[in-house]
């Protein structure tokens, strides 16, 4: 598994687009299940990638390369996502306003659409006023917002608070890094917050809509 | 000597800068900055560096810092806020006297601004190839479905085949045995028919009481196996969906007068009232008369014939939009276990009185289809020995004629977006085809059921164009035809001409003046040929062309008392030999010649001036079957026959005729 992220990782670096889809591949071919390729590969190595920066190994840069090269092997993946039948509940998926880690939320949209959910995913950096139409407009049965840094937590708030007032019968789950530690913070908020398990925030996207789990 | 100009203020360089300089001391709290920092940064003296730093990154700002102590020179890239939001920083340090010097740069920044351009296209890239994946993965299924479905259609379709064949078959036999049980049966009823009115008519001498009396037993007899085969055409005919129905405003006050005139010589039972009871106010019906007064003709015979004494009663009367004919009987009833069985074919119930009486059995199923062409039902209720009611229920206004005000209604509001054509046509099911067919195509239908409505309309409106069937009313429509194309205001109407494919109709076109049901009528016949002889000059000639010699014997026969010399043929092809070579007064044409009909006869005649204008009587048995039809498809390409009016080819004839009168379809044409 460990050579499996190092060597993802060292490709990601690189920008060496091919060599990290093979470095997938191989792992398919190994017999690794593909949400063990989004966790055990693709997450892992892209925590891997924010230390590193954090230690000043890396730069910038780099790290958007290497961001790219994730976002790549996520589509790359997603045409052999293994479904179950549509359980006709469309979820929304934003990171709120000024949340550029998008990561996160595109690999917890693979996972609820592998759990049968219809996932339209908005990506990174929503404005608040568009996340509220949006909202309003396609009526989604599930709003799923994601915040990876902490520092994003009062746009998070005022998400909540606008999204509440305009479409208040629409729940929403909160995921991310952010607060993966300080649950509190959602809770705060009256939400479930479910930190970085794909396994939770399909449960609790389920109990969400009113689906048995 | 180039000279350097002045150098520009401080202010002005900071103002540009993306560089900043702070100082801290050991622990990173600031102990100076410079202009530009606070603007930057949002430095302040006395803040810690970990405090200006985004929230989670202050690992990185004290491991910065910890390498600025140990004395090494520090480049990192950490994240400070600005304002809102996190800034990267490209910072340089180093260890000095006064404390960690920085030099902090935002150009990582806009790299890193930059590059969010290219992330949000990705993101929107990555959604969309989310959705293709998604569409492709549909489109696989369905295609796995589509071919499970191809497959089945396929079974299905050659079943249908299979059972359209069939069908088909079996309404060919149909209308050949139609078509056979027609001409086979009524060329030797005629036979008798005429023969026996001949001597009843004493032309060939005296009869004797006895002879007279068996005379009129064979003309019974024959005119009852004539009745029996109408029904049987009939009936087949309903049931092949073959029967037109002739709406026409009547009143039925005289409907039940006619009635208690036609049943008159029936009530030879003295024993038996027959009471018609007229409706409390005059109503009046827009259906086809005469399919009713078939259905209450049916009716009574029966009650009649199953009431030994007591009453037959009519009664008729409106229930809003319906009106509601009862047909009450004293007579025997019927069983409950026969009464759903009396309206199939040919059910006979079992009793003494029905076996007296006869009756081909045909009768009820017939009214009973009938009565649901009228678009009503008939139904009956009974008490064994007491009596029966018989209840024929239909709309006043046949939903057709109902349909055809519409129609009429909807053409007294000229839309101006639309060509109105002018549709001359009494036969409500063709305007109905003409109303679907234009008006998808941007038509506008004026309907008008007689030529005296046609010239209302023309007088109202200019119509684009104008369909006219010839066969409408004879005379006059060729006359309105003919002042169309005179008037300068009309002539450059396009006037498409249709006539139908009813063989009677169409001989008529083709210029034959009369038609006459067989068996010939004596008195008829020489009153005809009086008219005639009027016109004419020389010794008046008749010719006779007809394959059944019996016919032929019997106008020779009727004519015999007569001056007119009586010359036969018994193919077409003679027939119009001595018709050119003859020249006579007049032709009797037998519609159905065996092998050739009497479009072909009418063709030679028509076609050669020598015969062109002796005039032409079509004798035919009343109704016969369609297979004629087919034959007459020859005659008819080049008029547009109703019959095989479809959509593509009435729209593409008007509007070529439209294009070719320079009318166009969207234009609001049609104006007066």
């Amino acid at each position: 598994m460990q050579l499996y992220v190092e060597r993802f990782l060292t490709a990601q670096l690189k920008g060496a687009r091919r060599d990290a889809l093979a470095v997938i591949e191989d792992a398919l071919a190994s017999g690794m299940s593909v949400p063990e390729v989004h966790c055990s590969i693709i997450r892992a190595a892209q925590y891997e990638v924010g230390a590193l920066w954090q230690k000043n190994a890396i730069s910038i840069a780099e790290e958007h390369v290497a961001t790219a090269v994730a976002s790549l092997a996520l589509s790359w993946l997603y045409p052999k996502l293994p479904r179950v039948p549509d359980n006709g509940k469309r979820v929304l998926m934003a990171c709120v306003e000024g949340e550029m880690h998008e990561l996160g939320a595109r690999l917890a949209s693979d996972f609820l659409e592998m759990a049968g959910f219809e996932v339209r995913y908005v990506g990174a950096n929503v404005p608040t006023d568009s996340l509220v139409s949006l909202v309003a407009s396609e009526r989604p049965d599930l709003l799923a917002l994601s915040v990876t840094m902490p520092f994003h937590e009062r746009s998070l708030r005022d998400a909540i608070q606008a999204v509440r007032s305009a479409v208040p019968d629409v729940p929403i789950v909160v995921g991310g890094h952010a607060f993966r530690d300080t649950p509190q913070v959602a809770a705060s908020l009256g939400l479930e917050h479910v930190g970085v398990d794909p396994d939770a925030l399909v449960t609790a996207a389920k109990r969400a809509v009113g689906m048995s789990t | 000597m180039s000279r350097r100009a002045p150098a520009p203020s401080q202010a002005d360089l900071d103002a540009l800068s993306r560089e900043f300089a702070l100082l801290c001391d050991e622990q990173g709290v600031l102990i100076w900055h410079d202009e530009r920092a606070p603007r930057l940064v949002n430095a302040t003296l006395g803040v810690s560096l970990h405090s200006l730093a985004v929230p989670g990154t202050e690992p990185k700002i004290e491991f910065m810092l910890q390498a600025l102590r140990r004395g090494d020179e520090a480049r990192f890239e950490i994240s400070l806020r600005d304002g809102g939001r996190p800034v990267t920083v490209a910072m340089r340090g180093s260890r000095t006297e006064r404390g960690l010097l920085f030099v902090g740069s935002l150009v990582a920044q806009e790299f890193g601004d930059a590059l969010s351009q290219l992330e949000s296209t990705m993101t929107e890239l990555s959604e969309m190839h989310r959705q293709s994946e998604k569409q492709r993965f549909e489109l696989a299924r369905l295609h796995g479905e589509l071919g499970d479905s191809s497959r089945a259609l396929l079974t299905m379709h050659g079943e249908l085949d299979d059972k359209l064949d069939s069908l088909r078959r079996a309404d060919e036999i149909r209308t050949r045995l139609v078509a056979n049980v027609s001409h086979e049966f009524r060329t030797p009823l005629n036979s008798i028919l005429g023969l026996s009115r001949l001597l009843l008519d004493r032309v060939d001498g005296e009869l004797s009481v006895e002879q007279e009396r068996q005379l009129r037993f064979i003309r019974q007899s024959a005119e009852s196996l004539a009745e029996m085969v109408n029904d049987l055409l009939d009936l087949s005919k309903a049931e092949a969906g073959k029967h037109r129905l002739n709406p026409r405003t009547f009143r039925i006050e005289d409907l039940l007068g006619a009635l208690r005139g036609m049943m008159q010589p029936l009530l030879t039972n003295q024993e038996t009232r027959f009471v018609v009871e007229e409706p409390p106010t005059p109503v009046s019906l827009d259906t086809d008369e005469s399919k009713v007064a078939q259905v209450l003709r049916n009716l009574v015979t029966n009650a009649l014939k199953f009431t030994e004494n007591g009453e037959v009663r009519v009664t008729a009367m409106e229930e809003g939009d319906m009106v509601v004919f009862r047909v009450i009987d004293t007579g025997i009833g019927i069983a409950p276990e026969n009464l759903e069985h009396i309206f199939d074919e040919f059910s006979q119930i079992d009793s003494e009185v029905q076996r007296r009486v006869k009756g081909t059995g045909l009768g009820l199923a017939l009214s009973r289809r009938f009565a649901q062409i009228l678009g009503g039902t008939l139904t009956a209720e009974s008490t064994l020995g007491k009596g029966s009611t018989f209840t024929l229920r239909i709309p006043r206004v046949h939903e057709e004629v109902a349909a055809m005000e519409t129609i009429a209604s909807a053409s007294q509001q000229i839309d101006p977006s639309r060509a109105p054509v002018l549709v001359v046509e009494d036969d409500r099911q063709t305007m109905f085809l003409y109303e679907r067919y234009l008006t998808g195509s941007g038509f506008q239908v004026i309907p008008a059921r007689t030529i005296e409505d046609a010239r209302r309309c023309i007088d109202r409106v200019r119509p684009a164009a104008i369909v006219l069937d010839v066969m409408l009313d004879g005379e006059s429509t060729w006359t309105f035809l003919a002042q169309l194309k005179d008037a300068p205001a009309t002539r450059d109407i396009p006037v498409m001409v249709v006539t139908v494919v009813d063989r009677l109709q169409k001989a008529r076109a083709l210029g034959a003046d009369e038609f006459w049901l067989k068996p010939v009528d004596r008195e008829r016949l020489v009153r005809k040929l009086g008219e005639l002889a009027r016109r004419g000059g020389s010794v008046p000639k008749i010719l006779i062309i007809d394959d059944d010699s019996v016919a032929r014997y019997l106008i020779r026969r009727l004519l015999s008392e007569t001056p007119y010399h009586v010359i036969e043929a018994a193919n077409g092809a003679e027939g119009v030999r001595l018709a050119r070579l003859e020249q006579p007064s007049l032709i009797m044409l037998d519609f159905f010649l065996g092998d050739a009909t009497a479009f072909d006869v009418l063709d030679d005649l028509k076609v050669d001036p020598r015969t062109r204008g002796i005039p032409v009587i079509i004798q035919t048995s009343k109704e016969l079957a369609d297979v004629e039809r087919e034959r007459l498809a020859v005659d008819t390409s080049a008029i547009l026959s109703k019959q095989n009016l479809s959509r593509e080819l009435a729209i593409a004839r008007i509007r070529e005729a439209l294009l070719n009168a320079g009318v166009k379809v969207e234009a609001g044409h049609g104006h007066t």
